[in-house]
């Protein structure tokens, strides 16, 4: 329900930055902007950091969490950003998001892009907030005995099926990454929603759903293949079991707080 | 490759059942066996040619001479991008994996277009190509694709994920202002051969060979000869350094002789050669390569000290055919220079010559000099212009692929018949002028930018304006013609109204595909040459089609603008 909320809450921001913002900024209306963005952020005032503040909570904290400190987005409190963290990269990925990823444009005026960027470059400058109790070495060992490798990667090593999470431990706060083993179906990102297809044949496929319209469904299956199926062949799509990845609820304390001292180590390539 | 494998069309029928679970996309690995035997699973198209021979050959037949007229669009994958296509897709089991211009990878569902993932590889802003952000296309090995980038960079991405698995660089792409890769790799065994391109920037021509599994570079052939290496003194002074003939195609493999063959570009500076006396090796040539080291078994220089940009870049195809009552091992070769050549791919000895289009440059080939061209004086660039040579600057046949039918045992060349203005202007050459401008990756080597004609006309030693000058409409157009590799005889003619930049593949359904550059797409009949379909796809077709299986039926793809057209029948 909280992604459907979500997709909701986009929709409307999306709108109505449309309707208010299209004059002062022709990037939202699909023009080219024109002007060059600046070396240094403009908006860097204590009452600009205030206002960017404000600005975050309303469109970023839902997934960088309220403090910065990640959750279903990256932590922004570590100071290191992949994709930049110069101001008029920040700017960037704040007005453009982030090709490839989860990470929307913000549908906001430049200037409060600005704001925003203000705001997040304070909270790089504290430094990572959480320490997870665990024992990453030792969650490696759970990590690789439990088989998750099997269908998510660690860099070169692993499958395709699940999320990268080479740098999970930069995206993801602790206790995302918690509910993710606990409860996997609680937060699924969109890419790796799961789908069961009945075929008119009678046989099931499961899968990850790549594209669909009204002829054809396409997936990766649950073996990593990549399958294309005619509507015309499709019994019913189904999409009441969201995850492939099993609960972990039942794995003991100790493991699971070491499994995620490792994932929470994994900061990939800076 | 050899005529004996030609009469397999009797496998067709019962590959067209075989491939019929295609849909559901479950790949194989594309071992080196599959790309040995490509011919032998028609249902996909694993390589740039189609094969190694280079035929671009489809061997199936569901769609022939009396139902093409039924062809209809099955589906369009728009790119969205400015620049047009230029990529020939690979299909394997189900997918079509294809690049857009600026070095993205797509993978398709091949029934339907739908995609399954993207790959997005980003270049710097500044690029050096020479004629447009393009790309040509994949290899594939394994589960792996490889492509080349404008900036100069060998790529591995996983197939299945669109993951990226290596990137090596094979240059610093700003080097002479500068180096860019265009065209689509080759895999031979267990690397990847890689060419480039810059004949128009000074650069210093070479291929390439990496490891497919870690991108470990393997060899490297220089296109120049290098101090010490036999050849090296075919250029005055230090013209060499930056000769140009780089390797922006893609070439063709016999794996029976285990020899890689590979076209190279022109010398450079193009129309100017006060630096650069001698023939130039090995510009303008086909280099005849062990795949293993890379070194040079021979070659064949078609044209010695070219002086009209007249590439030898087209993909070589393999055919054995019968040349003076023997059936012999040849290069097929229709030539940027307008002739059509018959080289045999043993040992480089030149068999025969005849042109394609009309040509007021060659008089004839001296054969105690295994076929080094005997030249018609008048013809070389003048600086006040001169406008009276045929073939023009972009050849009688250019990069776009030519097809051969083991079936009708025709060649199929989409031929160009125009002339330009051959301007040969004041140069300053960079190695050997003190005052030449240096090697600035955003200025023209030497002599600036030149006004008119491509946005991007950093040629040295032309000016574009007079390049791109109006003729009479009527001396220029396009032809496809069917070429009768034993005898250079053409058996028939099919004009369109431009010069094309597209290609043609031929079919065992006796049909010859291709599209004109205002975006006719068209079939003919392979043995008449008659028109049969058009589809007015209003898209400039810079490429070449390819045909396949999806759902057991036989699908034709050909890119046109910023879209892949596909066609089924009803």
């Amino acid at each position: 329900m909280r992604h459907v909320f979500c997709l909701w809450c986009a929709a409307g921001f999306l709108t109505v930055g449309l309707w208010a913002q299209a004059p002062q900024n022709p990037a939202l209306a699909g023009a080219a902007t024109a002007l060059p963005i600046p070396d240094t952020n403009p908006f860097t005032s204590e009452s600009d950091v205030r206002a960017g503040e404000a600005l975050f909570q309303t469109h970023c904290s839902y997934c960088h969490g309220s403090f910065g400190e990640g959750g279903r987005g990256a932590d922004l409190t570590a100071g290191v950003y992949r994709h930049g963290g110069r101001d008029p990269e920040l700017y960037a990925s704040v007005r453009n998001g982030i090709p490839g990823t989860e990470m929307a444009p913000v549908r906001v005026s430049d200037d409060e892009v600005w704001r925003m960027v203000a705001f997040v470059k304070g909270l790089g400058s504290r430094g990572l907030l959480e320490k997870a109790p665990g024992d990453a070495a030792a969650g490696r060992l759970v990590y690789q005995k439990s088989g998750c490798a099997s269908c998510h990667r660690v860099e070169s090593d692993g499958g395709n099926l699940g999320p990268d999470l080479t740098d999970i431990g930069r995206r993801r706060g602790l206790k995302f990454l918690t509910e993710s083993l606990l409860t996997p179906e609680a937060n699924i990102a969109v890419a790796y929603r799961a789908v069961q297809l009945v075929l008119k044949s009678g046989q099931t496929v499961t899968g990850m759903r790549l594209n669909r319209d009204d002829l054809s469904i396409q997936l990766r299956d649950s073996r990593d293949n990549l399958r294309s199926f005619l509507m015309q062949n499709v019994e019913e799509v189904r999409y009441d079991k969201p995850s492939l990845m099993p609960a972990y609820a039942s794995m003991n304390s100790k493991d699971l707080e070491n499994v995620i001292a490792y994932l929470h180590s994994l900061k990939g390539a800076l | 490759m050899r005529s004996t494998r030609v009469g397999a069309c009797a496998v067709v029928a019962c590959l067209l059942t075989a491939a019929s679970w295609t849909l559901s996309g479950q790949s194989q690995p594309v071992t080196y066996e599959r790309l040995l035997k490509a011919d032998q699973e028609p249902g996909n198209w694993l390589m740039y040619s189609g094969t190694y021979s280079g035929w671009r050959f489809s061997r199936l037949n569901q769609i022939t001479t009396q139902n093409v007229k039924n062809l209809r669009v099955k589906w369009l994958f728009q790119g969205r991008h400015i620049e047009k296509f230029e990529t020939t897709p690979l299909v394997v089991d189900g997918i079509m994996y294809l690049t857009r211009p600026e070095n993205a990878i797509y993978a398709l569902d091949a029934l339907t277009g739908r995609q399954l993932w993207t790959y997005e590889y980003r270049n710097p802003e500044r690029t050096y190509n020479c004629c447009g952000k393009n790309n040509r296309g994949l290899a594939i090995l394994g589960t792996t694709l490889f492509m080349n980038t404008l900036d100069m960079h060998v790529i591995a991405v996983d197939a299945k994920s669109g993951r990226e698995l290596w990137k090596t660089e094979m240059f610093d792409h700003a080097q002479a202002g500068g180096y860019a890769a265009t065209g689509a790799p080759l895999v031979v065994k267990d690397k990847v051969i890689v060419g480039m391109a810059g004949g128009e920037r000074g650069v210093s021509g070479f291929l390439d060979a990496y490891d497919a599994k870690t991108g470990k570079h393997a060899w490297r052939f220089n296109t120049i000869p290098q101090p010490g290496e036999p050849n090296f003194g075919t250029w005055a002074g230090d013209s060499w350094k930056t000769g140009g003939a780089s390797t922006w195609n893609t070439g063709s493999y016999d794996p029976d002789t285990n020899t890689l063959f590979w076209g190279t570009s022109n010398p450079w500076p193009d129309y100017n050669d006060d630096l650069r006396a001698g023939d130039n090796l090995y510009s303008c040539a086909v280099l005849a390569l062990d795949p293993d080291t890379g070194k040079l078994k021979w070659h064949y220089q078609f044209t010695p000290h070219d002086l009209h940009d007249w590439d030898a870049t087209q993909n070589p195809i393999l055919v054995d055919t019968e040349f003076m009552g023997q059936v012999r091992k040849v290069l097929a070769w229709p030539n940027r220079n307008g002739f059509f050549y018959l080289v045999d791919r043993t040992n480089g000895k030149f068999l025969s010559a005849k042109a394609f289009v009309k040509q007021t440059w060659n008089d004839g080939f001296d054969f105690e000099n295994n076929g080094r061209p005997k030249l018609v004086p008048g013809n070389d660039p003048t600086p006040e212009g001169n406008d009276k040579v045929w073939p023009g600057i972009d050849g009688g046949a250019n990069w776009m692929s030519h097809s051969y039918s083991p079936l009708t045992k025709l060649l199929y060349v989409f031929a160009r018949e125009e002339r330009r203005v051959y301007t040969r202007n004041a140069i300053q050459h960079p190695t050997t002028d003190p005052a030449a401008t240096p090697l600035a990756p955003n200025a023209g080597p030497a002599g600036g930018r030149v006004r008119g004609g491509y946005d991007d006309c950093l040629v040295v030693g032309i000016d574009c304006g007079k390049r791109l000058a109006a003729f009479a409409p009527e001396e220029s157009y396009g032809k496809a013609i069917a070429i009768d590799p034993a005898t250079g005889a053409t058996k028939w003619e099919h004009r369109v109204l431009s010069p094309p930049w597209g290609g043609l593949m031929s079919t065992a359904g006796n049909l010859v595909f291709g599209g004109t550059i205002e975006g006719v797409i068209f079939a003919l009949n392979a043995t008449t040459g008659e028109r049969l379909w058009t589809f007015s796809s209003n898209g400039p077709v810079y490429g070449t089609a390819i045909s396949y299986l999806a759902d057991g039926k036989q699908l034709v793809s050909i890119p046109a603008g910023d879209l892949i057209v596909t066609f089924a029948l009803d």
